[in-house]
């Protein structure tokens, strides 16, 4: 019976363990992205505003 | 040697039935039908279900990164064509900035460009001093050593001092004349005195105190690739 007991034990804490096991790699998929570093470079948004302003100030100058 | 059932099995025989009679207890059945319920399960989910969860939330994460990837490239490509419009609209005015900010020190057009106020303003330019740069071709100095490490464009300073003679006016038609001039001149320090030399006669000594002297702290910039 204690045998029984103790296997019972060692098979109930296997489980969790697996469990658990298997759902920190289930989480680390999750978080983890897919995307590639050279493409997460390449979605990098890019901003289409020029300062006109200092342009026209810059043009407006002299040369001598 | 190949297996003789016959045998064999006789051999065997007394371990399989020594477990007969403890399988016999209902309580030893449960234990049994527990353990091996939980080993069984733990192992299919470590070697089955674990790989397919796993790859099935992979799929979903994949589809969300692939939208959003999708969804960000087209903002750059709408971004792209909105910067292609702009860059050449202003594209007429592109040699204006480099003539501000140039690629090179380019020491002597801005040495003309200051004989030109002057000339223009009514002053003389008593002293000019420039650091060691070089006036054409490639710069060999630590401004290109700090160029090879740096990967992005970053303005340089070159500094200068100037000094002009003149009236007030014309001084301060100077001044005014450098700060509106399109290559990028920062004046740093400004140092005015009065002109005095040393044995004149009476009248040019009065001529010549009008004169004002005026030395110019300027620190100019020229931008690396």
């Amino acid at each position: 019976m204690q045998n029984d007991r103790d296997l019972l034990l060692i098979s109930i804490f296997t489980f969790f363990t697996v469990s658990l096991w298997i759902t920190f790699e289930l989480l680390k998929t999750v978080k983890t992205t897919t995307v590639s570093t050279t493409t997460q470079q390449i979605v990098v948004p890019l901003s289409s505003t020029i300062d006109i302003d200092t342009l026209t100030k810059i043009t407006n100058k002299r040369v001598y | 040697m190949p297996y003789n059932y016959k045998t064999e099995l006789q051999r065997y025989r007394k371990y399989y039935q020594s477990l007969e009679p403890i399988l016999k207890k209902s309580s030893s059945r449960a234990y049994t039908a527990v353990i091996f319920s939980f080993l069984a399960v733990s192992l299919f989910g470590w070697y089955a279900i674990r790989p397919t969860i796993q790859t099935i939330l992979y799929l979903r994460r994949e589809i969300v990164d692939k939208t959003e990837i999708n969804r960000k490239m087209e903002d750059k490509i709408s971004a792209l064509i909105e910067a292609q419009a702009v860059y050449q609209e202003i594209e007429p005015l592109l040699p204006n900035v480099d003539q501000a900010l140039p690629s090179q020190p380019d020491a002597l057009p801005l040495l003309v460009q200051i004989r030109n106020l002057a000339s223009r303003s009514a002053v003389t330019v008593t002293t000019i001093q420039l650091p060691a740069i070089p006036l054409l071709g490639e710069d060999n100095s630590q401004n290109k050593k700090s160029t090879k490490t740096n990967t992005s464009a970053k303005p340089l300073p070159v500094d200068l001092t100037i000094g002009v003679l003149g009236q007030y006016v014309s001084i301060r038609s100077f001044i005014e004349g450098m700060i509106a001039m399109r290559r990028v001149v920062a004046i740093d320090g400004i140092t005015v005195s009065p002109y005095r030399t040393g044995s004149e006669s009476s009248q040019s000594a009065i001529q010549h105190s009008r004169l004002i002297q005026l030395v110019l702290k300027l620190r100019t910039f020229y931008i690396t690739q």
